[in-house]
């Protein structure tokens, strides 16, 4: 037994073991939402268990056997499986190592295009990283009962549709990977912005879709974009501690302690985008990281190299228009060419980012630069009006005291 | 595995084929019939009907036991279902890459899983 069974150890084993048990599992039995409930099954018990007996030397061989149990339970109980179950039964000895493409098929299938993007990330989250329902709806911040539903409906889907269990051919591969990208995408934001100042959660969403898209750059080294990704996160993540100070309040980019930044982490993004950009043309996720890169590579706010950051965000928006990719445009189109040229690109983004709370901080920020100081206190209004983050509209409120003018930008977390 | 692909087109904005020219009418129809001769070529259609416009739909419906007989559709909607086909393939992947050589761009295609008797211990074929 290890000695240490807090919640950052089981969640190492979860992540090293559930993909792999489940990926087999689906593989033997045919059956993705029958598998894939007999491992949840097992990750729960172990959930229970393993805090008072500790966390079991051989891990992986544990939650089978567990696994295992539950699936003879089943069988008493339910004919209609019977075949499916003997299979597990039925002198089973398996090796959950010998099929290593197991895994990267049962991330394929979680985020298939025929589920809808919340429940791919749901079903990823549970299926591939062990993470139980309850777990996953408290980092969503829905309830418990919704989140099953959610992904009781896309497991049904699965096997009622035949979505396949299977890596996708070469021609699919780069919408699928897409897919597969942003669910990725989702859950490691959902663990930056969601976690405020306290990031006492039960999981760090953060770190799980690291790891998860470091495993995907291994089972995927010729894929740009994996790579792209993965230094995008740990770009993000660098700087994760120093955006909240001592008191919990948010502390803008320019603000924050840069001796504190992860520089190793820094430095080995650097080496990923090197390594995607000899692999193929820059995508989205490279154009994003390069900006990240620009930022966390300035050893000062002031030494930022702007021209560089307005023409990724250039390229970017050429890649993949839209309002809030125009918008961090112009944020970086204000350091190179001054406010009136931002302020019109604002003006043009108006109508269609009228609810979005950053469009209106930034719009705040600008006035000022204008002297206009009503409408910008009025715009910083209207920006609290528009987020629920505490520690944003801590900041927000902040500046609206006369006294303190600082700065926010889309790029500022 | 079998799966209707049903076309729905919208029946404001997408073309009306009786009122395009012969020459339009007949490219339409030839990119149809490559579709229909590959997927057929492929054993994997099941038959499949191009319907008429849905102004000349009628529908039977029940209340309280006795049937009722209306014009129209039971579903008032602008998009309307233009056709189908039933194809059997080996999984969705399949026929999501069925659906995707359909060649009429202005109609989507709404692929519905069918219900397989033989898997149902309560039905005859079962």
């Amino acid at each position: 037994m290890l000695n240490d069974p807090t919640g950052e150890a089981m969640n190492a084993v979860f992540r090293a073991e559930v993909g792999l048990i489940c990926g087999s599992l689906v593989r033997i039995t045919g059956d993705f939402d029958l598998a894939e409930d007999l491992v949840q099954d097992a990750v729960v018990v172990a959930l229970q268990r393993w805090p008072l007996d500790g966390v079991p030397e051989r891990p992986a061989a544990w939650l089978l056997q567990t696994a295992r149990r539950r699936a003879i339970d089943r069988l008493r109980r339910d004919s209609t499986y019977r075949a499916k179950l003997q299979l597990l039964t039925d002198g089973w000895a398996p090796d959950v190592r010998s099929d290593p493409d197991d895994r990267l098929r049962l991330i394929f299938t979680c985020c298939h295009p025929a589920l809808a993007r919340d429940a791919q990330v749901a079903l990823t989250l549970r299926a591939v990283m062990g993470m139980t329902t309850s777990q996953i709806a408290h980092a969503f911040l829905v309830s418990e009962a919704t989140m099953a539903q959610r992904i009781v409906r896309a497991k049904r889907k699965i096997v009622n549709a035949q979505i396949p269990y299977r890596v996708p051919g070469a021609d699919e591969l780069p919408d699928r990977l897409a897919e597969v990208l942003a669910s990725l995408y989702i859950v490691f934001n959902e663990g930056y912005l969601g976690s405020g100042p306290d990031m006492s959660t039960s999981r760090d969403l953060c770190a799980d879709a690291i790891w998860l898209c470091g495993l995907l750059s291994r089972m995927l080294p010729d894929e740009p974009e994996v790579l792209a990704l993965l230094a995008l996160m740990r770009l993000h993540e660098s700087r994760r501690t120093t955006r909240f100070d001592a008191r919990g309040a948010l502390v803008l980019l320019r603000d924050q302690d840069r001796s504190r930044w992860d520089h190793a982490a820094i430095a080995e993004a650097g080496t990923l985008l090197e390594q995607a950009r000899r692999l193929g043309r820059p995508g989205s996720y490279w154009l994003q990281a390069a900006i990240a890169a620009c930022h966390a590579e300035a050893p000062t706010f002031d030494e930022t190299d702007w021209p560089q950051i307005l023409a990724l965000y250039g390229a970017l928006v050429r890649l993949s228009p839209g309002p809030v990719v125009r918008l961090n445009r112009a944020i970086a189109l204000e350091h190179v060419a001054g406010p009136v040229p931002a302020m019109e690109e604002l003006d043009a983004l108006r109508a269609e980012l009228d609810g979005y709370h950053l469009y209106w901080a930034t719009r705040a920020e600008l006035l000022r630069r204008f002297g206009r100081l009503d409408e910008a206190a009025d715009a910083d209004r209207r920006a609290i009006e528009l987020t629920d983050n505490p520690s944003e509209r801590a900041l927000l409120e902040a500046r609206l005291e006369p006294t303190v003018i600082r700065a926010i930008s889309a790029n500022s977390n | 595995m079998k799966y209707m692909l049903l076309f729905i087109k919208n029946e404001e904005t997408s073309a009306d084929d009786a009122a395009l020219d012969d020459a339009a009418q007949r490219a339409h129809y030839a990119a149809v019939d490559r579709w229909f001769a590959e997927i057929g070529r492929e054993g994997k259609l099941r038959g499949g009907e191009e319907l008429q416009h849905s102004n000349s739909t009628t529908t039977v419906r029940f209340q309280d036991g006795r049937p009722l007989v209306t014009d129209g559709p039971f579903m008032e909607s602008k998009e309307t279902v233009a056709g189908f086909v039933t194809i059997d393939v080996a999984d969705l992947d399949d026929a999501i890459a069925i659906a995707k050589r359909w060649p009429r761009q202005d109609q989507a295609v709404e692929i519905r899983p069918v219900v397989n008797h033989e898997d149902m211990p309560n039905h005859p074929a079962g």
